[in-house]
């Protein structure tokens, strides 16, 4: 520890103003606050301040994405933790160039981008599409906004959609049937070139053509999906941790979960066809990562309280229409782009019933 | 409005409940300046020797408070600057109260309710009232619409009413008594905890006769005990001739002191608390008590920072403060930040408390934490979280008047209420990004008064 702090003390000099790595000094300044936590003094009151910071809160959203990594690498394979790295990678240039050019500080919000961003793709994706899904996403989605904090669109998904588009065939092959007996794919690497012989349908996909997965099978992750999404009970686990520490809103997920299993349920009695039922469609899909971990992000959900909820009810019936009524599968991403979009909205609406209450106080 | 929002800091250094009495010492050193005063007018000259209660100087913009000698000594003026040395003190024989001592804007014919709020300004108790929309010092001869009389601090670590009540309950329940005496039929709100203690049940006990006084009870939580909070709760508005009156616990000792006793306000129950101090406890003293030392050996050797007030809504005591002012209520004595910590927020933190239950703590029960003044953690944009909406008493929304401000638009951030933000520095606190909200607030509500001040300017002359 000590030797690290020497370290960095004798490298800092480098970066000084007028030094040739200057440019670079947002890099060394996260590497060192990285390990060590700045000095900063409050200077006027509160002169206390709250132990929790972006860092904090940032680790505690990549702690809890951590049960659903791990059953998409037990189900998938190997392939999985490449793309996160991948992910990492290439999502970590476009930050660090920018906040060079920008001369600001580097963000952590990128760290659970580039963790969320593998885990909401087909798990055999070629890696060079992970890169480029996630470079537009973090230039597009994030640092044309103005960077963490400003950006409309949560970064992961304008990534998906973009290469929905791009690539619509990889995108919607690429499944891997899992396998659930130890070890699982554990030991094995699954790429897109290997997968025609063990590719899988995801449940929603068979779901069309008549076949229904057990539920018991979705619970606990044994069926085709987005990396991710595939374990419920490992979702459960992370998004139950992110609401006790408050840092996912719980009424988001609430409001998400169940404005959607109201709108399954009047699609699945009024409808003609067979339409599963709710609590099938609860577990199928990406409705409860997107739910847990893809709606709740703080920066593109509204951040008044009443704007949160009709976010939450937008995202959770939008998401039941579009697997009903278009010829989408899945409707989770569209769902929570249309959300983002409202967010301002709703914001200011929200905004405007909270100023009509304080009109009257002096 | 209900009482929304609200939080009570965990922190190390919470004063016992005893007072400790000091001795006097041989000089004061009486600051012209304070939070709400700044005593411009001289009554004395240099070399003067003066009793205890002689008026040393005014306040000419706040209805002429008086600075009063607290002991007997001799004025030096320009020992040190911007404050008001009395050298060889002692304890000398009290100044008479002389009629003719008149400022010269009150009625000529003082009826008995006049003479009485007279008594209270020139005894310097008024100086323990607030007006409880603008923390500003009201108008004496003025008409209240209500009193407010809290017996709570909650802000740590301030004197607290309960430690000040204990010994003096009877004067207290005296001075509730007095204060009716000054109005007609006004409403007297009495601010209680909510909580089953023996203290509050004796208060209680003792004011049921009265009709006009009415108890409120209140959750111990920060900051409950704001005036601004409690009017907007008590719903009482903001009305120009009509000012809300509000005062604590020694507001009211000091009111039955004044009229009951007919003596000069000379001390104060304050306490010295916080992490980096020694031994925490309510100490007795009177304006102009030496800083130095009042507060060796009361405080951690290492670099510290002193605070006057509280941690969230305090302020540090200048350099060159060379003694106690007349209106402090606690003294905070807070750790310099000196060392980085190694990986902090990769680690559980069982011993760090948070209002988000993102540290292992969460899993305990409230402890008290030994903060020092770091700010733990890097600045960052808002993510929107939406901590301090939830946590601001005032009900206004800290992230959006942030943005505002960010674009410098002071008009729409005044539009969604920045004036009803009471400054109680909880949004700042548990910011995850840092931000010095409430800092940034303050001045713009500055940056407003000084505009609208000028626009009156405009407008008179037309
Ligand atoms: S607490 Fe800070 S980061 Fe959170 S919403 Fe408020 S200003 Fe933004
Ligand atoms: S906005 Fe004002 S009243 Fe609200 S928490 Fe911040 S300082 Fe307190």
């Amino acid at each position: 520890m000590k030797l690290l702090e020497r370290l960095l003390d004798r490298t800092r000099g480098a970066f000084a103003e007028g030094k040739r790595l200057h440019r670079t000094k947002p890099v060394f300044d996260a590497a060192e606050n990285f390990f060590f936590a700045p000095i900063s003094r409050a200077k006027s009151a509160p002169f206390v301040h709250d132990p929790l910071d972006i860092k904090r809160l940032m680790s505690m959203v990549i702690i809890a994405i951590l049960p659903a990594l791990a059953c998409a690498v037990y189900f998938f394979g190997l392939h999985v933790l490449a793309m996160v790295v991948v992910s990492y990678a290439a999502g970590g240039i476009v930050e660090v160039l920018f906040a060079v050019v920008r001369k600001e500080e580097i963000n952590e919000g990128f760290l659970v981008t580039g963790m969320l961003f593998p885990l909401i793709l087909p798990p055999a994706l070629p890696l060079w599409m992970v890169a480029v899904g996630v470079m537009f996403g973090v230039l597009v989605g994030k640092e044309l906004f103005g960077g963490t904090g400003r950006n409309l669109f949560n970064p992961a998904l304008v990534g998906r959609v973009f290469l929905a588009l791009a690539y619509p065939a990889a995108m919607a092959g690429n499944w891997i049937s899992p396998v659930a007996e130890p070890p699982g794919r554990i030991l094995q690497y699954v790429s897109s070139g290997a997968v025609d012989a063990i590719a899988g349908a995801t449940p929603l996909a068979a779901a069309k053509q008549g076949q229904l997965a057990g539920l018991q099978e979705m619970f606990l992750g044994n069926v085709a999906g987005s990396a991710g999404e595939t374990s419920a009970l490992a979702i459960l686990l992370g998004g139950i941790l992110l609401i006790m520490t408050r840092v996912a809103s719980w009424r988001i997920v609430v409001g998400v979960l169940g404005s959607f299993l109201l709108m399954e349920t009047v699609l699945h009695y009024t409808l003609p066809g067979p339409i599963p039922p709710p609590m099938w469609q609860l577990l199928a899909g990406g409705i409860l990562f997107g739910a847990f971990f893809m709606a709740t992000d703080p920066v593109t959900s509204p951040a008044t309280t009443g704007g949160k909820w009709a976010y939450a009810i937008i995202i959770g019936l939008a998401t039941a229409l579009i697997r009903h009524l278009t010829g989408y599968v899945e409707g989770v991403m569209f769902a929570i782009l249309l959300g983002n979009i409202c967010a301002p909205l709703l914001d200011e609406v929200a905004v405007a019933v909270r100023l009509r209450r304080l009109a009257h106080e002096s | 409005m209900k009482l929304r929002g609200g939080y009570t800091v965990q922190m190390a250094g919470k004063p016992v409940g005893s007072v400790e009495v000091l001795p006097d010492p041989d000089e004061l050193y009486l600051p012209l300046f304070s939070r709400r005063f700044r005593f411009t007018e001289l009554c004395v000259g240099d070399g003067d020797r003066v009793r205890p209660g002689k008026v040393l100087a005014r306040d000419p913009s706040n209805h002429g408070v008086p600075l009063l000698a607290p002991r007997e000594g001799t004025v030096r003026l320009n020992a040190i600057p911007r404050h008001l040395v009395l050298q060889n003190v002692s304890a000398g024989v009290p100044e008479p109260l002389e009629d003719s001592d008149e400022p010269s804007h009150i009625p000529r014919n003082l009826g008995s309710v006049e003479m009485k709020r007279n008594k209270l300004l020139l005894l310097g108790a008024w100086q323990y009232f607030f007006d409880a929309h603008s923390g500003a010092l009201p108008n004496p001869f003025g008409t209240p619409q209500a009193v407010i009389v809290s017996t709570l601090n909650l802000e740590p670590f301030l004197g607290r009413g309960d430690v000040q009540l204990r010994a003096r309950l009877k004067s207290f329940t005296r001075g509730l008594e007095q204060i009716q005496t000054l109005l007609e039929y006004q409403p007297i709100f009495l601010i209680l905890p909510k909580v089953a203690a023996a203290l509050a049940e004796q208060v209680s006990q003792a004011i049921r006769g009265y009709a006009h006084i009415k108890p409120v009870h209140v959750p111990l939580r920060y900051p409950f005990d704001n005036f601004t909070v409690l009017a907007r709760y008590l719903g009482l508005k903001r009305q120009k001739d009509q000012p809300v009156w509000a005062l604590r616990t020694e507001g009211v000792l000091a009111l039955d002191r004044a009229l009951t006793a007919s003596k000069p306000c000379d001390l104060r129950v304050i306490s010295i608390g916080g992490p980096a101090a020694t031994s925490p406890a309510h100490v007795v003293a009177m304006p102009g008590y030496p800083l130095k030392t009042l507060l060796s050996k009361r405080i951690a050797d290492g670099p510290v920072r002193v605070l006057n007030g509280g941690v969230l809504s305090g302020q540090e005591i200048a350099p060159d403060q060379a003694g106690l002012d007349c209106e402090c209520l606690g003294i905070t004595a807070l750790g310099e930040q000196t060392e980085r910590e190694f990986l902090a927020f990769v680690r559980p933190g069982a011993g760090r408390w948070s209002y988000s239950r993102c540290f292992l703590s969460a899993l305990r029960r409230p402890m008290p934490e030994r903060m020092t003044t770091a700010i733990r953690g890097e600045h960052r944009p808002c993510v929107s979280c939406g901590f301090c909406e939830e946590i601001c008493p005032a009900g206004i929304m800290p992230h959006l008047l942030h943005k505002l401000l960010y674009q410098d638009d002071l008009e729409a951030a005044i539009k969604v209420r920045l004036d009803l933000c009471v400054a109680c520095g909880l949004c700042s606190f548990v910011c995850p990004s840092k931000i010095d909200l409430c800092g940034q607030f303050q001045k713009a509500m500055e940056t407003f008064r000084m505009e609208q001040m000028e626009h009156m300017a405009q407008e008179a002359p037309a």
